[in-house]
């Protein structure tokens, strides 16, 4: 059906048309321009629903840049359906909550925040339903841009500022490497869809057997490592917390730093084969999980700690794409996404209510906000993978994944694998702990005392969230198909189930609540082992650091380089011109030695020309006065017209005798503001460059004409000759450097009187802008 | 800057000639030398004399830039019709016309460019001339 494989572009298309009506219509809207981006989002979603009941075969491709295989082409394979069905479906949820949660702001603003949030939902269903590589990675950029317009959307303050700086840094420098990656894959194969990668075996071979596999895989994993904010780029994702709520949950939780991850999951079957890509997934996604864990425990910041535990959960999922199991992403980035927005929602509903996110300031809260407390309770037993939630099936069916094996090992042997993750279940259990008790239990803190529950129009979208995070665990057979159903392993079949029939998953899950339990309990104890830990430099300081050694670099380089010295520019301008020019010369080896000169052929009044050329040459550098110099560089030009002349040139010679006026109007006009000049002594080093520069150049000059005008090398005249049979033929027109301006080299000439008018219009600016402030 | 009377009584003959002479060497420019750069540097030259000879009170009333910005449109619409038409960005064609009296008129449509040229060419040196010559006051 054609018309259904046109809901692929319309699906990615529809935020985008929507966020430039946003950035309209915000204008009169204001704080209901939200509605704009439920509608849209919906839209999306409910496109994304019909892709999936229509099956997985559905593919649009159009012609783009045919000349490099580039398509604009998109695929409903059922993973990218169902990140797409996820983006579509939180977006949903985030627009109904922004609508309620933004303060009173200027509708200007408004409409920039929605219209970034919604081009921000296009790119990210772009990168969910792209096929062609190069469209993926446009998306993913544009993720980025968006990305950093959200986390800055408060940037009075300056850590929102730099928070959305290091974020676009980091990640667009993954997207960059990314891109390098995927040029590699495209030529090495030819192909830069990613359906042909995976299922063509031929042309996995071809990239495999390929000198530059390695390199390819590195790029692209490098990629996704920063988007998903990896060890050692985890560190951008808790600075982007500067960002609104909703678009912390949006991003931050349930989307963009999925991307990462997504993205693995596109190329395990085309990089799995090779021992690299379990050795280099496997021990980071385990550091960035340990990591993440330890961290959320000890972060006072509500959303920092959440933060925190995203990237654990990013760097399991990583962990197990390394270890070849795919069939476990849907499941696992499903559960994280239903409890994680629900908790980012709860925060940012506290937040509200409270006017403070360091959980030291809060405690019971459970009586004045109860629907908020139960919310947290809800999304906080799914996180802590407690019975009957969607987190325990998760945390089940990756503990009975472990324990059954994996189709790639890293370089961290199994039970180090297994242990490890259980520790780290245990720290995201204990956090779930210190979420529930430490904001809604125990004595009512000052900040507490000031608050109040809030209305439906916050609650609706975690609530729903929550409410899928209890529901899709008790409806554990219906979830197993879902999730099963839109798992990028092929053939997968999971049977999750909230009675387990094997006794291994359900001792480690005990183990794993003790041990968190123990780890909350102890919590004070660990506090006080962290304060007295030597603080090791952060990847943040490390960061800082090398940004601004970048900085200090580049000023160092620009004071020096542009150092605002007109002879300088010049020297070093002309300096490279003549460089080029002489190696050509040396590579074409032909030289102005080779052209005889004859001087009878030099007539006396050529002779007499060039002298008086040579004489009003030195009067120009020897003159004491401007207006000395002036005249003589003038009288310079007149006397070359003269030259032309001699060689029957009229066309040159008009165009030089009018150059010469003209300029020389320009010099005496300029002189006149020009303070007095006074000979200066040059350094003998600064006066030696001067004057071989200038050699060089009269050489270099002299030795083109020369060579050009020799009989003896005539391919050097066929291009002249070229010109002057095509002009009539061609162009109509007998007078060749004139067809050669307008037809020819039309395109040059284009550039060049763009230049000229720019020029022109910074005169006229500049001057009335010095006049009108004098 | 206020020309001397001799200058004056010149500058009334030459500069409407210059101007006319470059309209010529314009027109003349797809086979005998001349072209839209000379003849606007030309009528630029003709623009300095007046400005020499008359002072800039009169000639900064008009908007030179614009001169040059409509050169620019004109230029850039010639090479974008054909690119609209499917074919490449610049590619010029050769209009003919059999007009009574005059018979058969060639025009190739790179005069229409070469006229953007001679306005951007012009339009640019009278705007700094006359913004140049305004700096002193």
């Amino acid at each position: 059906m054609p018309q259904l494989e046109l809901l692929l572009p319309a699906i990615v298309f529809i935020p985008f048309a929507a966020a430039v009506l946003a950035l309209w219509l915000g204008r009169f809207a204001g704080q209901r321009t939200g509605i704009l981006m439920v509608l849209a989002a919906a839209a999306s979603f409910l496109g994304c629903l019909q892709v999936v009941t229509a099956g997985a075969s559905l593919g649009f491709t159009r012609e783009w840049i045919p000349g490099i295989n580039v398509a604009l082409s998109f695929r409903a394979d059922p993973y990218g359906c169902f990140f797409a069905l996820l983006i579509s479906g939180i977006g949903t949820l985030v627009g109904i909550y922004s609508v309620n949660y933004l303060p009173a702001l200027t509708p200007a603003r408004v409409s920039r925040y929605y219209a970034a949030l919604l081009a921000f939902m296009g790119a990210m269903l772009g990168v969910a339903l792209a096929d062609d590589l190069i469209l993926l990675f446009i998306f993913w950029e544009v993720t980025s841009l968006t990305s950093f317009l959200l986390i800055g959307f408060w940037y009075e303050q300056e850590t929102a500022r730099k928070g959305a700086l290091t974020a676009l840094l980091v990640t667009a420098l993954g997207g960059l490497t990314m891109m390098i990656g995927f040029i590699i894959v495209g030529t090495t194969t030819g192909s830069y869809s990613l359906r042909a990668l995976t299922e063509q075996a031929a042309l996995r071979e071809r990239l495999v057997g390929s000198p530059l596999f390695m390199a390819a895989l590195l790029l692209i994993v490098l990629g996704a490592m920063t988007k998903s904010a990896q060890w050692p780029f985890h560190f951008w994702l808790p600075g982007a917390m500067v960002a609104p709520t909703p678009v912390s949950t949006y991003l931050h939780a349930a989307t963009m730093v999925w991307a990462g991850v997504f993205l693995l999951g596109r190329f395990l079957p085309i990089f799995g084969t090779s021992p690299a890509w379990a050795g280099i997934l496997v021990p980071i996604g385990l550091a960035t999980l340990l990591l993440g864990a330890v961290e959320a425990f000890l972060d006072t910041d509500l959303k920092g700690i959440l933060a925190k535990t995203t990237v654990a959960t990013l760097g399991l999922v990583t962990m197990l794409y390394g270890l070849g199991a795919a069939g476990q992403d849907a499941l696992q980035m499903f559960s994280h996404a239903m409890y994680k927005g629900a908790l980012f929602l709860v925060v940012g509903i506290v937040e509200h209510a409270t006017h403070t996110r360091d959980i030291r300031d809060l405690g019971g809260l459970r009586h004045k906000m109860p629907v908020t407390f139960f919310l947290c309770v809800l999304g906080a037993l799914s996180l802590a993978g407690v019975w009957p939630t969607f987190g325990f099936l998760a945390k089940e069916a990756l503990y009975a994944q472990l324990l059954a094996g994996t189709p790639l090992s890293g370089l961290v042997p199994s039970w180090l694998l297994l242990a490890l993750t259980v520790l780290a279940n245990a720290l995201l259990f204990a956090v779930a702990c210190r979420l529930v008790f430490g904001v809604f239990f125990g004595a009512p803190t000052e900040a507490a005392r000031h608050s109040h529950e809030v209305g439906p129009g916050l609650w609706l979208s975690p609530m729903i969230l929550a409410g899928l995070s209890l529901g899709l665990g008790v409806l554990a057979p219906a979830t197993s198909a879902i999730v099963s159903h839109f798992s990028s392993g092929p053939g997968t079949r999971l049977t999750l189930t909230l009675a387990p029939d094997h006794l291994g998953p359900v001792l480690l899950s005990v183990g794993t609540f003790l041990l968190g339990f123990g780890i909350y309990r102890g919590r004070a104890v660990l506090g006080r082992m962290r304060s007295s830990a030597p603080g090791a430099p952060t990847m943040q300081a490390l960061w800082d650091k090398g940004m601004d050694a970048v900085t200090t670099a580049a000023i160092g380089f620009s004071v020096r380089w542009q150092s605002g010295s007109l002879r300088w520019y010049l020297a070093g301008s002309l300096a490279f011109t003549v460089g080029l020019s002489a190696l050509a010369l040396q590579r074409a080896g032909i030289s102005v030695f080779q052209v005889p000169i004859s001087l009878q052929e030099m007539t006396w009044y050529g002779l007499t020309l060039c002298g008086m050329l040579g004489f009003t040459a030195v009067m120009v550098a020897r003159s004491t006065t401007r207006v000395g110099a002036a005249i003589a560089l003038t009288s310079n030009g007149f006397l070359t017209a003269l030259l032309f002349v001699v060689y029957r040139s009229p066309d040159i010679l008009l165009t030089q005798i009018l150059i010469e006026t003209v300029s020389t109007i320009f010099l005496l006009l300029i002189l006149y503001y020009l303070p007095v000049f006074r000979p200066e002594g040059l350094p003998p080093m600064r006066r030696f460059v001067n004057v071989a520069v200038s050699v060089a150049v009269g050489a270099t000059m002299f030795s083109f004409i020369m060579l050009s005008t020799s009989p003896q090398f005539r391919e050097l005249k066929n291009l002249g000759v070229d010109y002057l049979t095509r002009s009539m033929a061609q162009a109509g027109g007998a007078n060749a450097v004139n067809v050669i301006i307008v037809d020819f080299r039309a395109i040059d000439t284009n550039g060049e009187i763009t230049v000229l008018v720019l020029v022109g219009l910074l005169v006229y600016g500049l001057l009335r802008a010095r006049r009108k402030s004098a | 800057m206020t020309g001397d009377p001799i200058l004056r009584t010149v500058s009334r003959f030459a500069v409407p000639w210059t101007v006319w002479v470059s309209i010529v060497i314009f027109m003349q420019g797809h086979n005998m030398p001349g072209g839209g750069f000379v003849a606007g540097v030309m009528a630029g030259a003709a623009g300095a004399m007046y400005l020499l000879a008359f002072g800039t009170a009169k000639a900064a009333r008009f908007p030179w830039w614009k001169v040059s910005v409509t050169g620019l449109l004109i230029s850039v619409t010639t090479g974008t019709v054909p690119f609209l038409m499917g074919r490449p960005y610049m590619q010029h064609a050769i209009w003919h016309f059999d007009l009574p009296v005059i018979g058969l008129y060639e025009l190739p449509t790179a005069t229409f460019f070469d006229l953007g040229v001679y306005l951007i060419v012009l339009g640019t040196l009278m705007t700094v001339f006359v913004e140049l010559a305004q700096e002193g006051r």
